[in-house]
Parts: structure tokens; sequence; C-alpha cells
């Protein structure tokens, strides 16, 4: 029986040590890398693919997105807007060169500001498609290209009529879920993304992320296969509805995020109301390789995820130029970790392989002890 | 027998165009036409689909770029102890020196043009292509081996770097800002003596990495430029938070660069806080003031915080020449770890009499770290070109894209084939070049997608109007004409 005690705290101390040491690892990775992610930059395209005046609401869509990724911190630069354009300046429209985002008129979403890259006639599905895919004819200018690479995280927001497994261009064209699948594909092939968030408020829009197969792409949409997405609301005096209920809705929601905000995906999912927006909206994350609480609103919508701040000179007047920071990185502390960097040539973590060995071996010994000595009961008894 | 038709009606028959001849010649050439039209319709709307060289693209893919150093050490006798101090390094650090592997010769074994030369000398320090090493203590040859390493293949462990570096363009534009959040609260900048600053500083690193990336300058100056936050403010002074650096930029309102050309730009900005906010310091994580000035965004470029003294009469001021030659002095230090030049190695200097910034050995390394990352990337593109024109099955392939296609395949040739550092790289810089440029010809895009549904929808209404008819009336002639057979068949045997 002593033996058997011993054996079996030896066991219990083995998995311990094995689960702490796990545990110590899991944490320092953690704190190394906190769930965070890779990218260097953000981008954004933003379509609206309808045009006509009743179709006010759609350009609201686009606009409040473009207002919302604007404020919270991606350059005009790397964003792409498609937009018909023809509401602000439309004949019909009481409040020339406006376009309002709620009935009362409280916002005006077209502001002094509005960058439009592809206007009218130019928003087709080859446009789109060529934004994205890169492959443009060279006289193409900077502002309606997306430049993005390996490190970049793209948002792209769609907004139209569409129906199952595909969205109308200008009642002219129309897209399909197919082809937008193919272009991410591409993208991937060629590394143009880190991460994507797809977002697409149409009708039957959860169709339309149903055919991606490229990895690191998050999606939502406004509503289910057989489903419609409806207006929030009208405004009396414009005469038609303002802007959809499922953009509304996030909207209003990023209406409480900044450009430091530490709210994750997961907590915009969470505010999804089928009885608000008439419909259901529907998340895939199947693509995406981080836990949606670890993914923040702002690797998407924000600007910058790193800023690295650099030792001061030594001497600064010295000619020297061997004191650069590159090579001594425990001289550098990069923002987004906790001042704790530890130099790296002195000490390198256990890698994960040893980690998971000692864990296994501390279960196994102890699940080996637990079975022997059930296995045993006679001598259990005799012992007693 | 049908009644006689009365005589003011004709007999159908004997109209012309109800001749049998004539109505079936007209329904005949109706097919004949349908029928030649196919094969041009068929032309016209299929894609041109070249094949690409895929078994020669396959097994380029696989082929893996190791670029070889010879050393030359002044001693017969050291060079076989620092060839089996690799070996050893090799079996633990084999991710390390996967793309480069360094030949240690003696003096007589030399090639005709090593590399470099390691010579003997009491403090490590490179001259040219030669560094000076202690070579006979056999206690210190390890550490010897590891300078030799740094300086060849510098260590890129650290995520951080990797992230930090731009990504490789043959051209780049580097944009200099002097940024006044406020010049009309006074004591600002008003110039900086921008020609000084680029000729000290900046333009001897261009010239010196010429050989790799071209370089386009622009600068401006600006009077006002708002911070997108408040900075935390406590007794006196002002300071930023890690936070606060993240979204410094205020990207909705300054604009830092022209959009001129499609080059990557890389950004430099001298930030000038405005009264109201000086001084303004970078805080570190636990709230204390960092004796630090700047800070870098990744890949994006680099910013610099400068707090001139306040002017008691509150005048703008040029920026004073030696803090002019201090901040170019920060900015060229940036721009070489954002270009991912690495350093000399701890306690190695460079000679006196070099007059160069960089000595050869660090844009030596630089030029085998980019050789191999232009190589992934063209290989990795050309598989990825081949995959999609195989998976996509409507993506045209039009002879450029087939040209690029060659001509980066024939890059990669040269790159593994080639002897010299320098070629190699330019060789890998081309067949990367080529590939992307193959990739996104605008050519190769897709026709949008179909599906067979869709087809039947926009077909059938379109043609089974058209085709329905001319069915019917080539059934009914061929019908008419048996009848007519049988029936002449009949009176003959009567």
């Amino acid at each position: 029986m002593h033996l058997v005690a011993f054996l079996y705290v030896l066991g219990f101390l083995s998995s311990v040590w094995a689960f702490s040491t796990a545990a110590v690892n899991d944490l320092f990775e953690r704190n190394a890398a906190p769930g965070a992610s890779k990218h260097t930059n953000n981008w954004a395209v933003l379509v609206c693919a309808s045009r006509y005046w009743f179709n006010y609401r759609h350009m609201a869509n686009a606009l409040g997105m473009y207002r919302t990724v604007k404020r919270l911190g991606i350059p005009d630069s790397n964003i792409i807007l498609m937009l018909a354009d023809d509401a602000s300046c439309n004949l019909r429209n009481k409040f020339p060169g406006s376009v309002y985002a709620n009935p009362g008129r409280h916002l005006d979403l077209y502001g002094d500001n509005i960058e439009v890259d592809y206007r009218g006639y130019e928003v087709t599905v080859e446009n789109f498609i060529r934004v994205l895919t890169g492959r443009m004819d060279s006289s193409v200018p900077r502002s309606k290209r997306l430049l993005s690479d390996e490190r970049s995280n793209i948002f792209v927001y769609m907004t139209g009529h569409g129906g199952n497994e595909f969205l109308k261009f200008q009642d002219n064209e129309e897209i399909s879920a197919f082809d937008i699948a193919d272009a991410f594909e591409q993208m991937y092939q060629k590394k143009r993304y880190n991460e994507i968030f797809f977002m697409i408020d149409t009708c039957q829009a959860n169709s339309m992320y149903s055919k991606f197969y490229s990895p690191n792409i998050l999606a939502t949409g406004s509503s289910e296969v057989g489903e419609n997405s409806y207006s929030y609301a009208n405004d009396n005096d414009i005469g038609v509805a303002v802007i959809d209920a499922f953009t509304h809705y996030i909207l209003e929601y990023m209406e409480s995020i900044n450009k430091t905000s530490q709210m994750s995906m997961q907590d915009l999912f969470d505010t999804y109301n089928p009885d608000k927006i008439n419909s259901h909206p529907g998340v895939r994350s199947d693509l995406f390789n981080r836990p949606l609480n670890k993914a923040l609103i702002t690797d998407f919508f924000g600007g910058v995820a790193q800023a690295e701040v650099v030792p001061p000179m030594e001497e600064l007047l010295d000619d020297v130029y061997q004191a650069l920071p590159d090579a001594r990185e425990e001289t550098t502390t990069p923002v987004d970790i906790p001042s704790h960097t530890t130099p790296a040539l002195t000490f390198t973590p256990p890698s994960n392989n040893r980690r998971t060995v000692q864990l296994w071996a501390g279960l196994g010994l102890m699940g080996g002890l637990v079975a022997w000595v059930f296995s045993r009961p006679t001598t259990r008894k005799q012992v007693s | 027998m049908p009644s006689p038709l009365p005589a003011s009606l004709k007999d159908p028959s004997t109209l012309f165009y109800q001749s049998h001849a004539v109505k079936r010649s007209v329904i005949t050439s109706y097919w004949i036409i349908i029928l030649f039209s196919i094969p041009l319709w068929w032309y016209t709307t299929s894609i041109q689909r070249l094949s690409l060289p895929e078994a020669r693209i396959y097994s380029y893919a696989q082929r893996h770029l190791k670029i070889p150093v010879e050393i030359c050490v002044e001693d017969d006798g050291v060079a076989p102890k620092l060839q089996d101090i690799f070996a050893s390094r090799l079996s633990h650090e084999s991710e390390r020196w996967g793309d480069v592997e360094p030949h240690f010769h003696g003096r007589s074994h030399c090639p005709d043009t090593p590399s470099y030369r390691v010579r003997n000398g009491p403090k490590p320090y490179v001259r040219e292509n030669e560094i000076y090493l202690p070579l006979y203590d056999q206690h210190r040859l390890s550490s010897t081996f590891d300078v030799l390493a740094d300086l060849i293949n510098p260590c890129r462990e650290a995520t951080n770097h990797n992230n930090r570096v731009v990504q490789f363009s043959p051209q780049y534009r580097l944009a200099f800002t002097l940024l006044n959040e406020d010049a009309a609260m006074g004591s600002s900048v008003s110039n900086w003596d921008i020609q000084a600053g680029l000729a000290d500083r900046i333009k001897p690193i261009l010239n010196q990495l010429r050989p790799l990336h071209n370089f386009t300058i622009e600068s401006q100056v600006q009077y006002h430029g708002r911070l997108a936050f408040s900075p935390q403010t406590n007794d006196e002074s002002h300071g930023l938070t890690p936070e606060d650096l993240t979204v410094f930029i205020n990207s909705a309102e300054w604009s830092l660069s022209s959009s001129a050309s499609n080059d990557p730009v890389i950004h430099f900005v001298l930030f000038i806080p405005s009264t109201a906010h000086r001084p303004l310091h970078i805080l570190t994580s636990g709230g204390n003031i960092s004796p630090s000035k700047s800070f870098l965004l990744p890949q994006w470029g680099s910013i610099t915080i400068h707090n001139p003294p306040i002017d008691d009469a509150g005048r703008n001021n040029d920026l004073a020449s030696q803090i002019n030659d201090q901040i170019f002095h920060e900015f060229s230090r940036q721009l070489l770890s954002l270009l991912g030049v690495p350093s000399l190695p701890n306690g190695v200097e460079h000679h006196a009499s070099d007059s160069t910034i960089l000595s050869r050995w660090q844009i030596d390394a630089l030029k085998r770290r980019r050789a191999v990352e232009n190589t992934k990337g063209a290989q990795e593109t050309l598989m990825s070109i081949v995959r999609l024109v195989n998976q996509i099955d409507n993506m045209p392939v039009k002879d450029d894209v087939k040209g690029d296609v060659q001509g980066a395949l024939d890059a990669l040739e040269k790159t593994f084939s080639a002897k010299s550092l320098q070629d190699i790289f330019k060789s890998s810089a081309e067949a990367t070049t080529l590939a992307s440029r193959a990739f996104f010809n605008p050519g190769m895009l897709a026709l949008l997608y179909f599906p067979a549904e869709h087809k039947y929808a926009v077909y059938t209404p379109l043609f089974a109007s058209a085709v329905i008819p001319l069915f019917v009336a080539a059934l009914k002639e061929i019908a008419a004409w048996r009848r007519e057979r049988r029936e002449g068949i009949e009176r003959e045997r009567q």
C-alpha cells in the first residue's frame, strides 16, 4: 500500500507539474501575443450596389460605414468607396448636399469630406472584382486600388438588392456568391490579405457568404435564405426609407466604439436582435482562425495595430551607426506587450512539443496508476 | 378528292412560293446559316486559355535557393575548425541556415574571388569585404564564429522585426513631413533645412542601397495638423500613452504623402506639438516618461516628436541646424530599420578609414535576405497562377501572361545558376516582379460565373421562340416529303 500511495502521489505531482508549466507557458505566450491580429494596416472596401432615389437607404448604409471606419482611423487612402452617389444631389432631395442616417435627420452622413472612388456607372461587378483581385490597368490611379498585402486586414461591406446567392448591381447586372468567393481565393493565393471581415446587408444575405472557401475570412449577413432584409424607418420629409435596420443597429453600436476600444467581434455579434432587425442575421466563422472574443472590432475598423517606441540615440552626435535598434530586440519596447521582454538569446521558452509531451506523460502516468489501483481490488482489501 | 375551287381563286399549289422547291430551299437555308454560325459562335465566345509551362513551374517551385558564401580564412588550420563549428550549429539551427551556406577555406585553398576574407586582429572590425577577428585563441573560436554568423546571416527570429520591415519593392517613395500641430499659437517651427538633412544623413544611405532599391523623395511643411485625441496631462507636461501612439496619426485630416505613383511610401514625420501640448512626451506602459522621442509604425514609417523651447515673443523659428541634423540622423536610423538593414553585431566596428555608413557585410546580408524572399515570392506566385487557372475554368490566359510567366521562370533559372550575389539578387527581383505582373494582368479577370440554371434561364426565352417555328417547319416539310414519296411509290404500283 505504501508503494501504491507513493506512486500515486508521484503521479499526481508530475501531472500537476506538467499542468502548471503548461499554464505558465500559456500565460507567457498569451502575453507575448495577446490573441492579437498580425496585421499592420487596414483597408475597407464599401460597396453600395444600387442607384436611384428610392434606394436612398443603401447609399446611407454605405456612407454610414464609411463614416465609421474613417472615424475609427482608416485613412481615406485605404478606403475604396463604391457609390452611385445620386442621392445627395437628386432633384427629389429636399435637403440638397446631404444624406441623412436617421429619421429626424440628426446626422448628415454626406458631411464635407467624402471621397467616392468609384461613382455612378463605375460601380460595376467587373470593377469590384478588379479592385479585389488587383487586376487593374496600369493607368488606374492609386486611390482606386486596393494596395493591400499579407499584413492587411480588409473590411468588405456590401449593400443593395439581392437574392439567393446574388446581389444586383444597379439593376443592370449581378454578382454571385461564387464570384466573390473566387475573388477572395485569388486574393488569398496572392497574399493580399491577413484577414477579411465581410459584411452584407441585403435580402437573403447569408447566402452570399455561403460559398467562401478561403481561410481567415469572417462573414456576417443581415438575413437568412428566404428572408427579406428590411429598412429601419422612413423620414417623412425625405419621403423614403433612410437606412436599413441591420446596418442601423450595427452603426448604433459602433458609435460606442472608439479607436482604442477593446470590444471584440463577439460583442458586436451578441448585439444582434432579430426582433428589432426583423430578420435573422448570420455569422460565419468556420474559416476564421481566431476566437471571436479575441478578434477586436478595431482589428477591422481601426487604423494601426502596433507602434514601436524607438530607444533614444545614446550618442546623439556620434557618427557611428553601430547602435541601430533592430539588432537588439531587448532594448526595443513594442507597445502592445507589457514590458517584460526577455533577451532572446539567453532564454528560449520551452517549445510547444516539449510541453505537450510533459503534459501527456504526467496524465499517462497518473491514469496508469489509477487503472492499476482499481484493477487490483483484492490486493487493496487484503492490505486494509 | 377535294371539291374543285371556284375560278376566282387560284389553286394554292400553283403559287410560286408554295412550290415545294422554293419552300424547302428557304427552310434549308435557315438551317444552313444556323449550322455554319455555330463554329463562329463557339470561336467568338470561347476564352483563350493558353497552356502554361506547368512542368517547368513545378520543378522550379520546388527548388530551394541556398546562397553559398565563400569565406577565405587567413590561417589554414582555423578554417576546418570554423567549418566544424558551423556543422554542429547547423544541427540545432537548421531553420536559420536554410537559405545561406557558408564555406570556410584555408588560405591555400581559397577560391579566386572569395566573398569575404577573415584576418587575424585583436579587436573585431570590418573593412570592405574583410573582417579582423582574433583567430588563434582556441577558446574564443566559437564566439568568433558567432560574430561571423551574425554578419553573414543576421538572426531574424523576432516577429516584431519581420513585421516592421517594409515589403520588397524595387521602388520606394520617402515622404518627409514637418508637421506643426498649430503654428498659429506661436513658438512653432516655420521651416527646416531639408536639403542639408537629406544630403548629410539620408542620401549617403540611399546611394549605398542603390543596388537594391530606387528611391524618390518628397517633402512638405504643414502648419496646422490637429491631433484627433487629447494627450494625457500631468502637471506641466503632456504624455502619449502606448495606446495613443497607435492612433496618433490623424489620417482623416493629415495628408502626409502625395498619391502620385503606386510605389510604396515610407513616411517620416517630425511633429511639433502646439504650445498647449508642450512638452509632449512618450509614456511607457507604466505611465512614466520614456526618454525616447520617436516611434515606428511597422511598414508605415516613423514619427519623431520635437519640443522646441517656447519663444517669449511667440515667433515661429526655423529649426536650428544642430537639431535639424539630429532629427535627420534619427530619420536615417529609422529608415535603415524599416528597410531591414541589419546592424553590425555587438562589438564589431566599422574601420575608421572606411567613410561609408554601411559596411559591405550589412548590404550583402540584406541582399541575401531579399533574394531569398523574392525567390520564395516568385515561386509562390507562379504556383498560385497555375492553381487558379486550373481551379477557375473561365479564367483567360493570354500571350502576355504566358510571356511574363516564361520571363519569371527564366529569371528564376538565372537566380539559381548565378554566381555573384548581385546577380542572384537582381534576377530574383526580376522574377518576383514578372510573376506579380503576370498574376495582376488585367486580362486574367475571370468572366462572371453563371450557374447552369442561370444559363438556361437566359438562353431559353431568347432562342426557344426563334428555334421552335424552324423546327416545326422543318418537321412538317420532312413529313410532307415522306408522304409524297410514299404516295408516289403507291401510284407507281397501281
